[in-house]
């Protein structure tokens, strides 16, 4: 569960979030939803502790994440997995290498971590390019590595900011089709999105925001 | 819910995890290492000659003043008595001479054997023949006491010249100063020239390091946003900084080990112009072991310096 209590994330001259209380149970999928620039970036960027607030509260299954600080950081992340709109790849290494990554992180054993990053990349359906490079790949392939990256360590929440920001509708349906496969064995799923179009397709919690502000009431589907 | 946890599927700990980290931070900084050769070789060569210079340098003054060591603790006196004295004399000038509290041990050089190793170590077989007589006189040679001083030594040999049989004295002491002098200078130009060039090794490493990090940066975000540890992301650097160190620790023992064959011929013929037939010791293990640990821990601390801005606080 991931709940925010009055959390503000003040600028110096704007305020990117105001006052923003919400609560996402464990095990639900949401989309994020705003015009640029409503806070959607921020919001997640709070959750990872890439950024932090400057008033308000955010827990994370019940831990406060302003105590979690210094070393504490680095294994409060890996209980997320995080997709981006600019899928952050690594281009020095194939697409096996890129999707482990987490893996050897998080310790496991080089069988283990073969074993787990080809179940990864068959569930986004790339198993055949485990060995490309990933420059080689299309910009929805190229996500899904992303998105098998995300995912290959199950984590407890997936956390993607405009996944789908540059690929055709096609493609961005086949994309949000997967997280919600994810949510359906038990990943909590945060989609942060501008496409209104996209979400419409699928029944899921919609939390739109407006400057920092949340319009729709929180309410669950 | 199904939270991450590394599974132990047979033996594998924390242990065997820290261990797997480990070494594919080492495979592949060494990978992308080897995937340039040509910035690696010139790291490698440029740090070599940095640090051989002065180490060759430094192991010629080692070894020379290893060999010297023995004699300049203790100058030694010749004593030349009259020719007119004999050997019972010398004897007993001898065993007054030992008594005196400045003197540690004096030996009495027989005329007769002198003049023999003379001839032997000269080569000149007939010379005995055409000498009406023998031209050597009987010879003390005096050590003096333990940690005597210059000064103490001069007073002792005037002392001695004082003595009834005594022809001359020689102390041969002075030539021994200066070298003793010239080596306490040599170390002090060492220090100053290896510390300058210790110092631009650390330079080149830490520019070729800056830029191995610059072209990584984006795995290092990467890494920290998936919940690496700074350990985990700053790997691969440090072992960068290991492995041009103790490439470059190894070629530098290479440069010194020839070094070290090139001028040993002359060293060694020196020393036995000074009548040293000890052989200038060359190389011991410690030397390359040194270097290459050295070197590699220069890379690692280089490498720890120019990631302290990514991962410093
Ligand atoms: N580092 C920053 N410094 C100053 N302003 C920022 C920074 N990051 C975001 N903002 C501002 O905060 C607001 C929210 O940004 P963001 O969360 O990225 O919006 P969204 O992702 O919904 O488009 C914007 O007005 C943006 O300009
Ligand atoms: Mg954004």
């Amino acid at each position: 569960m991931i709940e925010l209590d009055r959390v503000s994330r003040r600028f110096a001259d704007r305020d990117a979030l105001r006052h923003l209380s919400l609560t996402v149970p464990a095990g639900q999928m949401a989309f994020v939803t705003g015009h640029s620039g409503a806070g959607k970036s921020t919001l997640l960027k709070l959750l990872l502790l890439l950024d932090r607030p400057t008033g308000g509260e955010i827990r994370v299954q019940g831990d406060a994440t302003h105590l979690i600080k210094g070393r504490a950081v680095a294994p409060y992340r890996r209980r997320f997995g995080a997709v981006f709109q600019e899928h952050r790849l690594l281009f020095d290494r194939n697409v096996h290498d890129n999707v482990a990554l987490p893996l050897e992180i998080a310790g496991f054993s080089p069988r283990d971590i073969t074993r787990r990053v080809r179940a990864a990349l068959d569930k986004v359906g790339l198993l055949a390019r485990e060995r490309a490079d990933p420059a080689s790949l299309s910009g929805g392939e190229q996500q899904r590595v992303g998105i098998a990256r995300a995912v290959v360590a199950r984590p407890e929440f997936l956390v993607a900011d405009e996944p789908t920001g540059n690929l055709d509708p096609g493609l961005s349906a086949e994309i949000m089709a997967l997280f919600e496969a994810f949510n359906q064995v038990g990943v909590t799923v945060l989609v942060a999105t501008h496409d209104l179009g996209l979400i419409s397709r699928f029944r899921h919690r919609v939390i739109t925001l407006e400057s920092g502000h949340l319009v729709e009431p929180n309410t669950l589907p | 819910m199904n939270r991450t946890e590394p599974e132990n599927s047979n033996h594998w700990g924390p242990w065997s995890a820290w261990r797997a980290q480990h070494r594919v931070a080492a495979v592949t900084s060494w990978q992308k290492m080897v995937a340039r050769p040509g910035a690696t070789w010139l790291t490698w060569i440029v740090l070599a000659i940095s640090l051989a210079l002065p180490s060759a340098i430094l192991l010629t003054l080692d070894n020379l003043r290893e060999t010297l060591h023995g004699l300049s603790g203790a100058p030694q006196i010749s004593v030349l008595l009259s020719l007119e004295s004999n050997l019972a004399a010398a004897d007993a000038l001898r065993e007054d001479v030992e008594a005196w509290p400045e003197v540690a041990i004096v030996s009495v050089v027989d005329r007769a054997r002198a003049l023999a190793e003379f001839i032997e170590s000269s080569g000149f077989n007939s010379l005995p023949a055409s000498l009406a007589r023998n031209p050597l006189p009987h010879t003390l040679l005096v050590t003096p006491a333990e940690g005597l001083g210059a000064q103490a030594v001069a007073r002792l040999a005037t002392r001695l010249e004082a003595e009834v049989l005594v022809a001359q004295v020689v102390v041969d002491a002075r030539w021994l100063e200066r070298l003793e002098q010239m080596l306490r200078l040599g170390s002090r130009w060492v220090q100053g020239l290896g510390g300058a060039m210790i110092l631009g090794a650390i330079l080149v490493l830490a520019n070729t390091l800056r830029l191995a990090v610059d072209a990584r940066r984006e795995e290092i975000q990467v890494v920290r946003l998936m919940g690496g540890s700074d350990a985990f992301a700053r790997r691969p650097f440090l072992y960068t900084g290991v492995w041009y160190g103790a490439g470059g620790g190894l070629m530098a023992t290479i440069l010194v080990w020839g070094f070290g064959l090139w001028l040993s011929g002359p060293v060694n013929a020196l020393l036995l112009l000074y009548d040293r037939p000890t052989q200038l010791l060359w190389l011991g293990p410690q030397y390359p072991l040194a270097l290459i640990l050295g070197s590699a821990c220069l890379g690692w601390l280089a490498a720890w310096w120019v990631t302290e801005r990514f991962f410093g606080h």
